[in-house]
């Protein structure tokens, strides 16, 4: 009897200690199977401070732990290796507490000393992370610091907003540290380091590797996560990623069965998927048009021309809001995206639920309204040729270039190309190398000039506005459309410019979530207005899935910034 | 002969050191470095672009980047830093190199085993109809592109499983994940070889057609020359029977230039199979050379120059050495 009571005693203080992280999944799962997806590249290393692509990251995620991170299900903050957090200071300081009894693969406990490691290497100049940003604040570092053994403590220049996401991924400093101190940081977890010394604290561990080939990641048994009925996870046994030359390859993978979840990139995969699932070569499903990515197609003019007459007009917001009135959205869609997309209007992406508003400036497809505000900057006759010129008989004239190869952006600037030259403007359009193109836009000359006119690029989008600062504040590095010298804000701006800066700022440090959304919806309001970026269309996103695996999201609930499921974590295979 | 071995390795060097020159300016002439894709990434700070250009020495004058390249590689034997990889350039192109070592080997292997009896036949059934038929195919092998070849081949491999309804032939790829129900990398080394065995079925089969053509027209022309000799005559005027005549008196001297050509084989080897390895998802060097020429990761590249040029020159060597052992004729002194 006695035995039992201390035993039972025992039991209750390893609960009482051990705190699980709960995944909730979409269903009841069950344990085992091997979960497949393909990569278009191999990782370049394993190494969290070395990694900078996401064929990298995209495994290092599935073995190293973060603080917090997004609830898939509404999208705030959660915790993850954090179990909770408080804000002190009017959001100055967060202190977060760490989940006692969470351990590495190897037996050691992940703690503060870990955490306060991994921020330390992770700011260091020298290791030059790509998690780097994310510890500095306006040139100002965010000081992070151990209280006790599972409280670390951040202390913020000012209040930050996405204080609560930090999803920069810790490592053990019992491994990183000694090297750290030898600045030789790059020389571990690389891709010739046996798997099997490289930890986990993870739902999974490197289970093997080969180059060209694939990564297996296998179950990591003492990962600190539980599902809602205190059943270990993570479900799947294995996690494998086969290495594929390109998307072509990955689809066929994929309608062979070898793959277990895909995301169809155009029209053309989406029929191939439908009609091997309706010839039943493929037990599966599909859901077109399920969401709109986060990327973004815009046309950004060059304000900092070599020639100051092309620099003038290019700074004209009736140009500009020409040239949007100029975008066939409608043909686009079905002519570059195969019907399968949306119009985009503001810099927000649609899926961002919580900043994304419709309620912006738009401007129709209308050749008319178009020719109509280039008459009034002047640009009235047509010369023999029937090109618009203005008074002294200069023709109305840009080249437009996009990077070759991309198929949707190629056909976006011909469609434009072509709507453009209807109404009399003479529009140069041009596929070049990609990094030609980086070159063009984002390196000026000594005297601050570039020497293109208008790019047709993208930018990756993500849920958090903030992130983008480099694109919206006037001395971001990405300030595509009047970029200054040497990370200085350009010479010459226009107000509504000042006026974004101030609202990214704004955004950037107000920490009321309703007071952020009324910041961003004005921040879109002044962009959609003003059209610095004019934007095209955005793709949708088609998700595809193996009828074999479990755990995945019901059509109505798919968003493509989470993808098809909440949680790797509560995945599982069926059979 | 010691002499002319020694004055060949020398030679090496200018080779050597012009060839890389001339691909490393190439290279440089290509808009853009390694770190370019990282810049429209609106995450990414400019402080940290920079710091990396720092890093890997890229913002320092071509000259200079160029001579430090060189001296590692002169005296340490040191390839370089992959500057997609983060690692040296080496541990990067090792295992592509012997992956495709399988392919290029096993095909190669496949041809002269072929070529030769096909072109000894076609030799002496000249212009019959097996003559005709084997240098139709020969041909045919060799005017159909590689790469559409092994396409063919992908879309048979899958014709065979779906009608046998078993995976009779590998659709791509050089390993399966498990072998016999459990991991690759826990199962027997018999296993593991007999699996890249399987999966090198297909794509050498299309290697080696493609290379087969040439050998076969040499092997078909030098047993030709030979066959009509005077001392071919005589042995048959003797009443050497036909078999030892063809084989044993023609054969031997006939095959003189194909054994030479084998020091060729030398650079081809670590080459690659080309686009086949790219189609058939062979985890060999042509991808991950491609790779290296998008990310612009300039010492990978040169890794793989440098590499090569070394082997054509000792492969040259090689076939010169073997022709003087197997010609008594040739004196290198």
């Amino acid at each position: 009897m006695k035995r039992i009571l201390v035993l039972s005693m025992l039991a209750l203080a390893g609960l009482a200690l051990a705190q699980p992280k709960v995944f909730k999944g979409v269903e009841a799962g069950r344990a085992g199977g091997n979960y497949r997806v393909t990569a278009i590249s191999d990782p370049r290393t394993f190494n969290p401070f070395v990694a900078r692509e996401t064929s990298s990251t995209d495994v290092i995620g599935l073995f190293l732990p973060y603080l917090t991170g997004y609830d898939p299900y509404g999208l705030k903050p959660e915790g993850h290796l954090a179990q909770s957090w408080e804000v002190r200071n009017n959001g100055l300081t967060v202190i977060f507490k760490l989940r006692q009894g969470a351990k590495w693969s190897d037996g050691q406990p992940i703690d503060a000393d870990d955490v306060i490691f991994s921020a330390t290497a992770h700011a260091d100049p020298k290791v030059n992370s790509n998690a780097r940003s994310s510890f500095i604040l306006d040139g100002q570092p965010i000081k992070w610091s151990k209280v006790d053994q599972y409280t670390v403590r951040a202390d913020f220049p000012k209040p930050y907003a996405p204080a609560l996401i930090q999803s920069w991924y810790i490592a053990p400093e019992h491994i990183f540290g000694e090297a750290y101190k030898a600045g030789k940081i790059p020389e571990l977890w690389t891709l010739e380091t046996p798997v099997n010394r490289i930890i986990s604290g993870g739902p999974f561990m490197l289970e093997s590797y080969s180059k060209g080939e694939r990564v297996v990641l296998r179950r990591n048994p003492s990962y600190w996560g539980v599902d809602d009925k205190n059943n270990p996870v993570a479900y799947l046994e294995r996690y494998t990623f086969t290495t594929v030359s390109d998307l072509n390859a990955a689809l066929a993978k994929f309608l062979a069965g070898e793959s277990d979840l895909y995301a169809a990139a155009n029209a053309d995969q989406v029929a191939q998927i439908l009609e091997r699932i309706r010839s039943g070569g493929l037990k599966g499903e599909i859901f077109p048009n399920a969401d709109v990515t986060t990327g973004t197609n815009f046309i950004v003019f060059n304000w900092n021309h070599k020639d100051s007459d092309k620099a003038k007009l290019f700074r004209q917001v009736k140009f500009r809001r020409a040239m949007a009135h100029l975008m066939d959205k409608k043909s686009m869609i079905e002519v570059a995206l195969g019907g399968l997309g949306q119009p985009q209007w503001s810099p927000i992406s649609i899926p961002v639920k919580q900043f994304f508003t419709d309620d912006v400036a738009k401007y129709d497809y209308s050749p008319q309204k178009a020719a109509a505000l280039l008459a009034e900057l002047g640009f009235r006759k047509k010369n023999a040729q029937g090109f618009l010129v203005d008074a002294t008989g200069k023709v109305l004239e840009f080249n437009l270039v996009t990077n070759q190869g991309n198929n949707i952006r190629e056909k976006i600037a011909q469609i434009f190309a072509e709507d453009a030259r209807k109404i009399g403007i003479r529009v140069n359009y041009r596929p070049i190398d990609f990094n030609e193109l980086v070159r063009q836009l984002t390196q000026p000359a000594a005297d601050g000039t570039r020497d293109f006119d208008a790019i047709l690029i993208g930018l990756t989008g993500g849920i958090e506005p903030a992130f983008s600062r480099n694109v919206w504040q006037l001395n971001g590095s990405l300030h595509a459309w009047n970029l200054g010298v040497g990370g200085q804000a350009p010479k010459q701006v226009e107000s509504f410019e000042v006026l974004i800066d101030k609202l990214m700022t704004q955004g950037a440090t107000t920490l009321d979530p309703a007071k952020r959304r009324e910041i961003y919806v004005q921040f879109q309001k002044v962009v959609a207005e003003n059209v610095p970026l004019i934007y095209t269309v955005a793709p949708a996103y088609n998700p595809a899935r193996n009828a074999r695996i479990g755990g995945l999201f019901p059509k109505g609930q798919i968003n493509s910034i989470v993808g098809q499921f909440p949680y790797i974590e509560t995945v599982f295979a069926k059979e | 002969m010691w002499n002319y071995i020694a004055r060949r390795l020398l030679q090496l060097i200018p080779t050597f050191v012009g060839a890389t020159i001339l691909a490393f300016v190439i290279i440089q002439i290509a808009p853009g470095d390694a770190i370019t894709r990282f810049e429209l990434d609106p995450t990414v700070d400019r402080e940290q672009i920079e710091r990396l250009r720092q890093q890997f020495g890229l913002d320092q004058p071509i000259p200079a980047q160029y001579a430090k390249w060189l001296s590692g590689v002169f005296f340490h034997g040191y390839l370089g830093l992959s500057l997609d990889y983060r690692s040296d350039v080496w541990s990067v192109i090792r295992q592509p190199i012997l992956n495709s070592m399988v392919l290029v080997g096993l095909s190669t292997l496949l041809i002269y085993l072929v070529a030769i009896p096909i072109g000894v036949y076609s030799a002496v059934r000249k212009y019959s109809l097996g003559d005709r038929a084997l240098t139709f195919l020969a041909f045919f092998g060799l005017a159909i592109p590689n790469f559409f070849f092994a396409l063919i081949m992908l879309y048979f491999a899958i014709w065979v499983n779906d009608h046998a309804g078993m995976r009779l032939l590998p659709v791509g790829g050089m390993t399966d994940q498990f072998l016999g129900g459990v991991p690759r990398q826990e199962a027997p080394w018999i296993a593991r070889t007999l699996d890249v065995l399987w999966h090198s079925i297909l794509p050498v089969i299309v290697v080696a057609t493609s290379g087969m053509a040439g050998l076969v027209r040499i092997m078909r022309g030098q047993m030709l020359e030979v066959l009509s000799q005077d001392y071919v005559r005589t042995a048959r005027a003797k009443g050497v029977a036909e078999s030892m005549v063809v084989y044993k008196h023609a054969l031997r001297n006939a095959v003189i230039p194909l054994v030479a050509g084998i020091g060729g084989l030398l650079p081809g080897l670590i080459g690659g199979a080309g686009l086949v390895e790219v189609v058939m998802a062979w985890p060999g060097i042509t991808p991950a050379f491609l790779q290296a020429v998008s990310a612009i990761d300039i010492y990978v590249i040169m890794g793989l120059i440098t590499i090569s040029t070394f082997l054509l020159i000792v492969g040259n060597l090689l076939s010169d050495l073997l022709l003087a052992w197997v010609d008594p004729r040739i004196r290198y002194n």
